[in-house]
């Protein structure tokens, strides 16, 4: 077995050399006068319905037709083969006219959060490993209630050991709003540990004002806090990484509805 | 606050659960008068494992009905029987797997598969009442306390397959049970019998009566030795005259307790060095080496020392050598040259099994008859065989390695590993798995990780499967030519002896309902119906493991954790 970064650098060479050939043919046909868009646009065509098999595979796992990594290579490959070709098709970027605007700029959006996604599988997988702590998506509102359990039992623990105002209004005004409720959408679209930092600071200042088992107290909820952030992270990142897949999907399925009717529609002006 | 308090408990005793609680003490009389019992030298036995207590403790009578299963084929067991009075009968061909309730999954078609999105039950855990009670040619029945098959067509069977008839005083199941290898035939009880059930520790003590101890070792010497030797690759141009001088010249080893599994929880939780030094030693660093190494079962570590502790370089399984690389070096030396030491350390990991091959006996009857370039290089200061192997160790870190052999990971024949760095957590894998079992995934994606790998908890089909031990009516067992460990529903008794066994905690205890979402409920007991529910690696799915394969990062495998080869190779190809 090849070593991935082998395999990436093969993969690349040959989607360069496919585009190389489609650009000359393109030149080609023009030199000639032909229609070069005809050539291009079915190209295109023919690239958005190979990498539509991607999302048919991933329906029949249990079919031994090669694994889904290898079709998911080809569809990455197969996507910026057809940007290229999407540049050689359109007269500018981005079309004039609603119709051709719209599809343009459908087309740029699935381009663009297809690469978002291979940039986010790659450095997402690899910031969630650094980051401590292993989350299953369906268990982070399970996660959120443990923290917030054990927050509350530090409070009252400590309340039983005497009088406590300083942390336990603390506790009711800053953390127990943290702890019980959902990261911002803010925080999931750019996560940013200045919430901790902020929290953590404030903690920090009232040590002064805490007895020592109360210092204590402070110590494992600032613990808390920390493992909490952990946490958000970890759901932020997960949570942009599956969002960013529901978002190309149904990108695509306007794209290709807009595909469709222009392609009826190059159809009939070239019958016409 | 500092506390000098002690609190006294108990030392847990050797005989702290015995094998049958029902033993009394007339039953231990009337065994100790009966053969070979009654024939053994009672002094042989200390003071604190007597013979009266092996039979007490180690020992269980059972009373058996014709046609019914005593062992099966394939099963993996820690007892011998020994015949009282009756007898069985041990059937040398294959039996089909249909007789012992075992249904071997039917590989689907590409139609079948498809059709099977469609589908999927509305509820977890759908099976037909045949998929869940046995059928056919045989029978689940409660047997005293025990569920027991029965085989249906007993006679007809017996007519038409090679047997072999056990009767009173003869013992069988003993190299199983000795070794944990998988019983090699299926014994069934020919008329009604009575059979002493000895476990693996208690025919240990019993060993200690030397005309017994003869006797199984010249069993396992005229039955198994010359063929485990045969099975070994470096020995494969040996004559046949030299591979029994080698038989002849052959001790067998045992080191560590054979149920590691039952200290696992306790051995994991140990600093590493403490654990590595718990282990016992089978060979020595700096030692000369006077045998060389032959692991028969379970695992060894190879270590060496490093600073205060040890650094472990590999661990060996079943076939693995050891010693060979300095036998080697010393007998083809100059004879100007001192010999070389051990250079690393072996010890056992929970149990290992060994063979020692005497060095001269490796020098006379083994070496001329290994190719050259088989044969590792000399060892010299730029020890490019050493280099070659800690090649190996550097993809797969020591502390990978550590880590592996202190969870028993490699145990693993085909475990999942995940590079965490790689997998963004889009749970595919456990979707493909729900979509290859009607719905129910057989793994959640979590597990012990060690540096960005997780080891998923999935059965790992493993090499030593300990799920297997006990299981009363053999319906967890291992496909003879794949080794993927399935449960067979149809005589699964949900007694969760093979869940509690297990100790990757791999195996669920599930209730089980009708296609309309109705429990099923055993009609005697009012109890429901729980079966052992598992990875069973798509047996039946025309793609194989469907985790590996929809896995769209390249992040899964399913891998050998035995072969370190393996593990180091994908380490290395990750990005
Ligand atoms: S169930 Fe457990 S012990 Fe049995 S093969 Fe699977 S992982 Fe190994
Ligand atoms: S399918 Fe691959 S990337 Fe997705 S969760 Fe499973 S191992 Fe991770």
């Amino acid at each position: 077995m090849l070593h991935k970064r082998t395999r990436r650098t093969i993969a690349l060479s040959i989607t360069a050399i496919a585009v190389l050939i489609a650009a000359v043919a393109t030149w080609l046909i023009r030199q000639r006068l032909g229609h070069a868009s005809m050539a291009t646009g079915w190209t295109l065509l023919a690239s958005v319905g190979l990498l539509m098999l991607l999302g048919l595979r991933k329906k029949l796992v249990m079919l031994p037709i090669l694994p889904v990594r290898v079709w998911t290579q080809f569809h990455i490959y197969t996507g910026l083969f057809a940007l290229a070709i999407y540049l050689m098709h359109v007269p500018v970027v981005i079309a004039s006219g609603f119709f051709e605007s719209t599809l343009s700029l459908l087309f740029l959006s699935v381009a663009g959060s297809g690469l978002y996604g291979v940039w986010i599988s790659r450095r997402g997988a690899k910031r969630l490993t650094a980051i401590a702590g292993e989350y299953r998506f369906d268990r982070f509102g399970w996660h959120r209630r443990t923290l917030a359990d054990r927050a509350a039992e530090i409070l009252t623990e400590v309340g039983q050991t005497g009088d406590v105002p300083v942390i336990a209004q603390f506790y009711r005004e800053r953390l127990q709003h943290y702890f019980s409720t959902r990261p911002s959408l803010a925080y999931v679209l750019v996560p940013t540990s200045h919430r901790k930092r902020r929290l953590l600071t404030e903690l920090g200042e009232l040590d002064r004002y805490f007895a020592t088992n109360v210092k204590q107290a402070a110590g494992r909820l600032a613990a808390l806090i920390r493992t909490r952030d952990d946490l958000d992270y970890h759901y932020a990142t997960q949570l942009r990484m599956r969002m960013w897949l529901a978002i190309h999907i149904a990108l695509t399925v306007a794209m290709l509805v807009f595909i469709v009717v222009h392609v009826l529609m190059v159809l009939r002006f070239q019958g016409a | 606050m500092g506390t000098t308090s002690t609190i006294e408990i108990r030392r847990p005793q050797r005989w702290d659960q015995p094998f049958d609680p029902d033993m009394q003490d007339r039953d231990v009389q009337w065994l100790s008068s009966l053969s070979p019992f009654s024939e053994m030298d009672k002094a042989a036995f200390p003071a604190s494992t007597p013979l009266d207590g092996v039979l007490r403790n180690d020992c269980r009578i059972r009373h058996v009905q014709p046609g019914e299963v005593i062992v099966r084929e394939g099963d993996y067991g820690n007892s011998a029987f020994l015949v009282i009075a009756g007898s069985v009968r041990a059937v040398l061909g294959q039996l089909p797997p249909q007789s012992l309730g075992r249904t071997t999954a039917k590989q689907k078609g590409w139609l079948s598969a498809i059709s099977a999105l469609w589908k999927q039950p509305r509820f977890p855990e759908v099976r037909t009442v045949d998929q869940i009670t046995p059928g056919g040619s045989s029978r689940v029945q409660q047997h005293g306390d025990t569920a027991s098959i029965f085989l249906q067509d007993f006679d007809g069977i017996v007519t038409h397959q090679r047997t072999l008839q056990i009767g009173p005083g003869e013992m069988f199941g003993e190299v199983a049970a000795m070794y944990r290898a998988p019983r090699t035939a299926t014994v069934v009880a020919d008329s009604e019998a009575t059979l002493v059930e000895v476990r693996w520790q208690g025919l240990r003590l019993l060993r200690r009566d030397r005309v017994l101890a003869e006797q199984l070792e010249q069993n396992y010497r005229t039955n198994w030795l010359m063929i485990h030797l045969r099975e070994t690759p470096l020995f494969r141009f040996l004559p046949e005259n030299c591979l029994q001088k080698v038989a002849d010249a052959t001790l067998l080893r045992s080191f560590g307790r054979l149920e590691w599994h039952s200290d696992y929880r306790r051995t994991r939780k140990l600093p590493p060095v403490e654990q590595i030094e718990s282990e016992p030693l089978v060979a020595m660093e700096g030692h000369l080496p006077t045998d060389l190494l032959l692991i028969r079962s379970g695992f060894a570590r190879v270590c060496s020392r490093h600073g205060e502790g040890h650094r472990t370089l590999a661990y060996l399984g079943k076939g693995h050598m050891f010693g060979l690389r300095e036998i080697v070096h010393n007998t083809y030396r100059d004879t100007n040259q001192a010999p070389v030491t051990l250079q690393e350390s072996l010890r056992a990991v929970g149990f290992v099994d060994t063979l020692h091959i005497p060095i001269e006996v490796v020098a006379e009857y083994v070496l001329p008859f290994i190719r050259r370039s088989e044969l590792p290089d000399p060892i010299s200061r730029d020890d490019q065989q050493a280099r070659a192997r800690h090649d190996i160790a550097s993809q797969v870190p020591t502390g990978m390695l550590e880590f592996i052999v202190q969870e028993r990971l490699n145990n693993g024949r085909q475990a999942m590993v995940i590079d965490l760095n790689a997998c963004t957590r889009c749970d595919d894998c456990v979707k493909a798995c729900a979509t290859t079992h009607n719905g129910n995934p057989r793994f959640t994606r979590s597990g012990p990780a060690n540096d960005g790998i997780q080891f998923t908890q999935a059965c790992m089909h493993c090499a030593d499967p300990v799920c297997m031990i006990g299981c009363p009516t053999g319906a967890i067992s291992r496909h003879p030519e794949t080794g993927t460990v399935s449960v067979h529903e149809t005589i699964c008794i949900g007694c969760g002896t093979c869940a509690a066994s297990c100790p990757y905690e791999n195996i669920q205890m599930r209730t089980m309902r009708d296609p309309q979402g109705r429990m099923y409920f055993d009609e005697s007991a009012g109890l429901p119906i729980m079966k052992a529910t598992k990875c069973d690696l798509c047996q039946s799915q025309p793609s194989g493991p469907a985790c590996q394969n929809a896995c769209p990062h390249d992040a899964l495998v399913r891998i050998d954790l035995g072969n370190l080869e393996d593990l180091s190779d994908w380490i290395s190809r990750r990005r």
